[in-house]
């Protein structure tokens, strides 16, 4: 069962392989595709519906400038984008600093923060929700989106601090030795030496903190309301609620949400695949 | 003047002795290199020394200032790493200059002591470069300039030749000597090899077990261990260590007796209190053996092995009851040196003859030598 | 000033630099776990005061029948999501072939781990959806009416958690093709000379080395199933009649809708306690393994 490399030579082999796992890949995705079309559809066909027989004209254009158009859906996208990038800056930063004395300072406690950082991070959401509901009523933040940000930095620093103290300490421990005995402060060695030998691991984790950040739905609806804050996730989930069957429009809807995380996935898709499994391996 | 100064130096890890109590005075220029074997404490005893691990008692002086409790950056050294630990995103100008900018040096003063000390090692052609671009030697090399730009009072390395292959470790070693000559600067070395020992220091500081065994010039410590540990640690082959019985003591020197062995007498120090009937260690260099006629020789040895290595031929052989305790092939034979390609197979029966001047007797209580001084030079 | 930073930096610059994050991270996330844990003991309705009664809320918990409903569900969602490092580990052997344009249809497989949970939800609801969903053409192909299950108490769990496998699924599998790359040349290459093949180098040879990775891929997975709260609000929310709710879902609705956040909180305290169980067994074998120098 382990794949045997199918050889160079075989060329009837690997087409045969090569179609079986395309074959395979259209079923996986089947309920993409299904969502994909259905967001081309024009609004005669949904309403009379012809879901699935040849269209009768498409609505490709109409639909998703609908979506801009008719709904928040771009004031939803730019708040979504207001909450999501200073939200990953912020962990990246507060991460970075964290990893870098958890992964070279010994000092007793040192297991204890790191285990609370990393067991914090396996919480269930819902354990949180009231005292951070009412954290942000009583700071003036409810439905704001500072509210999401400052969650979002603080929940996300604990699996971001775990991330980047392990590859820190996977750093060589001579390069830190040797910046010591040069006379390097601690704050000399973060900037001069830390900061850029750990930027492949920033890269990996923005993205990653992006799509997790980007797709959070549970921290939407229970520290939002207004439309003017909330963001694609929980803004999609309201338009199913108006929309009901205008299967059209909601697919068009859904695109709109998922594009972001699967472009940032396909343009550095090398940082993302090392970034979860770094983070997923270790810890 | 004195350069480095260590008094009682003691690390515990809990109630693990790393080490225990080590004195040491070096002076201006000195090149001292620190032996011994893995886990012995010298690669501690170096970091001490830079300040990288405190100690648990004791005091370091540096230019006779009190450093004990002093940063390593502030300390006037400067440590060139096993790994050479280079930056990798910085180029070689840069990681030269790493120190000096990181104390807010002018540039002009940084540059102009980068230039200088990539002058001395002939790396001025790669200071754009990055470490990956660069081979293990010139690696190396950039991590003594990162050293030398630092202008310490003492120089620190920690195993730095342990990631070269053969000739490209005797070539730096060489170079390292050459450097110290011109810079005149004090260096501790840090290496489990004694070759690098033998060769490069002025004096040899043997660790064991967190202690000092011996300090001394490379040949004094060769001709004269002072016990049974710096004997067989430096020498290679290892010295033949034998248990054997003092059949008689007159004139300074004992008879020694043991089935196999002709009777041989050994001068002994004045310290040593021998008596007729004491259990000893002897201890013969492979390289103090040298075949002989059945009549003179010492005695007889069965050839269970011959290593020919062109300029000399190490032999193993069975003397029969006379067994050795602990030697280099670790299986009772003896182990003899013949400094030129000799015709000897295995299997053959061979007279095997040691001169007593080059007999080695250590106590078995203490494990001190208790034979007479030899003359380091022997020609 | 300077003298007095000097002297002290050592121990004060490590310290300020952890603050920020540490400070954070106890204040909004594990003090608010704590207190939870407080609220839990009270009768609150989020505006009022709130009023001791100790273990009412438990008691009232341990005797309504919505939380039986839910924790069964949640062991359906924990047992069904069991599926996923297998499936995972099963497309990741079938994609780990080096081919050209392999790359590409391996991202492909990826996308479902990136959509946001709610994306899903809707696809899925679309594909369950009664006579124009994906399900309903198919069921119609083969001539046979599709059951509408989303409404129907029997069938919707199993449905909600289809959906949820899906990225989970791609999430084992990433965690395997990575694990895949990792394994040793030479060990499989010891293999081929003793002659394991097919099954046996599987068994034998490839996943003794996968071990680790098994370990974090079910660990994600019991995770992912206790946490499930996305998809069942967007997809049911907890209908028909409380028939797919979850615990986080009980919990949110009990506490956002009814405003009885004293009986939200306990809910919450007993899905964490369950949680704290599987975090405590995982973090001790996590140690353990940094303390072998792993």
């Amino acid at each position: 069962m382990f794949p045997r490399p199918i050889p160079e030579t075989a060329i009837w082999q690997r087409r045969l392989y090569v179609v079986l796992v395309v074959g395979i890949l259209i079923v996986w995705l089947a309920p993409l595709f299904a969502i994909i079309l259905t967001s081309f559809r024009s609004t005669q066909d949904v309403m009379g519906g012809n879901l699935w027989g040849w269209p009768t004209q498409f609505g490709l254009v109409d639909n998703y400038t609908a979506v801009f158009t008719q709904t928040p859906m771009a004031r939803y996208f730019l708040n979504s984008l207001t909450i999501t990038i200073p939200s990953v800056i912020g962990v990246l930063i507060l991460s970075t600093l964290a990893g870098f004395v958890l992964a070279r300072y010994r000092f007793r406690g040192n297991m204890l923060v790191f285990a609370l950082f990393v067991g914090g991070n396996f919480l269930p959401h819902q354990i949180m929700m009231i005292p951070v509901r009412d954290l942000m009523v009583r700071l003036n933040l409810y439905d704001t989106m500072s509210a999401l940000i400052i969650f979002h930095i603080a929940f996300q620093t604990g699996f971001a601090t775990l991330f980047m103290r392990n590859f820190i300490a996977a750093l060589p421990g001579e390069l830190f030795q040797a910046a010591r005995a040069e006379g390097a402060t601690p704050f000399q060695t973060l900037v001069h030496v830390v900061v850029p030998l750990v930027r492949p691991a920033l890269a990996a984790l923005a993205i990653l903190l992006f799509t997790f950040i980007w797709n959070d739905y549970f921290w939407a609806v229970v520290l939002t309301i207004s439309d003017t804050v909330k963001p694609v996730t929980a803004g999609l989930a309201n338009l199913r609620g108006e929309w009901i069957s205008a299967w059209n429009l909601i697919s068009a809807g859904t695109i709109v949400v998922a594009l972001p995380p699967v472009a940032m996935f396909f343009l550095m898709q090398k940082h993302f695949i090392t970034g979860l499994t770094m983070g997923a391996v270790k810890g | 003047m004195t350069s480095l100064e260590l008094r009682q130096i003691q690390k515990n890890y809990g109630t693990y002795h790393a080490l225990r109590g080590i004195d040491l005075s070096v002076e201006q220029g000195e090149f001292i290199v620190t032996v011994g074997p893995s886990g012995c404490g010298k690669s501690t005893l170096l970091k001490i020394i830079a300040g990288l691990e405190t100690v648990s008692t004791g005091e370091i002086l540096i230019n006779n200032r009190d450093v004990t409790t002093t940063e390593p950056g502030e300390r006037g050294i400067a440590m060139v790493f096993q790994s050479y630990a280079l930056y990798p995103h910085m180029t070689v100008a840069e990681n030269m200059g790493f120190g000096l900018r990181m104390a807010h040096r002018p540039k002009a003063e940084i540059d102009a002591a980068v230039l200088r000390a990539a002058k001395i090692l002939r790396i001025t052609d790669q200071l754009d470069k990055r470490p990956k671009q660069l081979s293990g030697g010139q690696r190396q090399r950039v991590a003594i300039g990162r050293a030398i730009t630092r202008s310490p009072d003492v120089f620190l390395f920690d195993e730095p030749l342990s990631n070269l292959d053969a000739a490209l470790r005797t070539q730096m070693r060489v170079e390292l000597s050459d450097l110290h000559a011109r810079l005149g600067a004090t260096m501790v070395y840090v290496t489990h090899d004694q070759t690098e020992a033998m060769t490069m220091a002025s004096r040899i500081v043997v660790l064991n077990r967190g202690s000092v065994e011996q300090v001394g010039a490379p040949l004094e410590l060769y001709r004269n261990p002072a016990n049974l540990f710096v004997a067989g640690f430096l020498g290679a082959p290892r010295m033949n260590f034998f248990e054997v019985t003092v059949a008689a003591v007159s004139g300074g020197a004992a008879t020694l007796s043991t089935a196999g062995l002709s009777p041989l007498a050994v001068e002994l120090t004045e310290a040593a209190s021998v008596q007729v009937g004491d259990r000893v260690t002897m201890g013969i260099r492979p390289e103090s053996i040298s075949l002989a006629a059945e009549g003179t020789a010492s005695f007889a040895g069965r050839v269970r092995l011959v290593e020919h290595l062109g300029r000399e031929t190490i032999l193993y052989a069975d003397a029969g009851p006379l067994q050795c305790v602990s030697s280099e092939s670790g299986s009772g034979n003896v182990t003899v040196q013949i400094g030129h390609a000799s015709a000897v197979s295995a299997d053959a029966t061979v007279g095997l003859k040691v001169e007593p001047r080059d007999v080695y007797l250590f106590s078995s209580v203490d494990e001190r030598t208790i034979s007479a001084r030899k003359p380091t030079i022997t020609d | 000033m300077t003298k007095l930073w000097r002297r002290h930096r050592w121990w004060l610059t490590p310290t300020l630099l952890i603050l920020p994050a540490a400070v954070l991270f106890s204040v909004v996330i594990l003090a608010s776990a704590v207190e939870s844990l407080w609220i839990s003991l009270h009768e609150w309705d989020g505006f009022s005061p709130m009023v001791w009664i100790g273990l009412g809320n438990y008691r009232e918990l341990f005797a309504d029948p919505q939380f039986y409903v839910s924790l069964k569900n949640n062991l359906i969602w924990l047992v069904m999501f069991m599926l996923a490092p297998p499936l995972g580990l099963a497309i990741a052997l079938l994609v780990s072939q080096k081919i050209r344009g392999m790359r590409l249809l391996k991202s492909l497989f990826f996308i479902p781990l990136v959509l946001a949970s709610v994306a899903v939800g809707v696809v899925f609801t679309w594909v369950y959806t009664p006579e124009f969903g994906l399900l309903a053409l198919i069921f119609r192909t083969f001539g046979a009416t599709a059951p509408a299950v989303l409404s129907d108490e029997n069938f919707v769990t199993f449905a909600v958690v289809i959906a949820a496998l899906w990225p989970q699924i791609a999430f084992c599998m990433v965690l395997y093709l990575a694990g895949l790359n990792n394994l040793s040349e030479d060990l499989i290459g010891a293999g081929r000379v003793d002659g394991a093949r097919g099954w046996n180098m599987l068994r034998h040879i490839v996943l003794p080395q996968l071990t680790q990775v098994t370990f974090i891929a079910i660990a994600v997975t019991v995770v992912g199933a206790l946490r499930s709260f996305d998809m069942v609000s967007v997809m049911t929310s907890g209908g028909p009649f409380g028939s797919s709710e979850v615990l986080a879902y009980q919990m949110f609705e009990q506490s956002i809708f009814s405003y009885r956040f004293g009986y939200g909180a306990a809910i919450a305290s007993v899905l964490f306690v369950i949680m704290a169980v599987f975090i405590a067994w995982y973090l001790t074998r996590m140690i353990r393994a940094d303390e072998r120098g792993g």
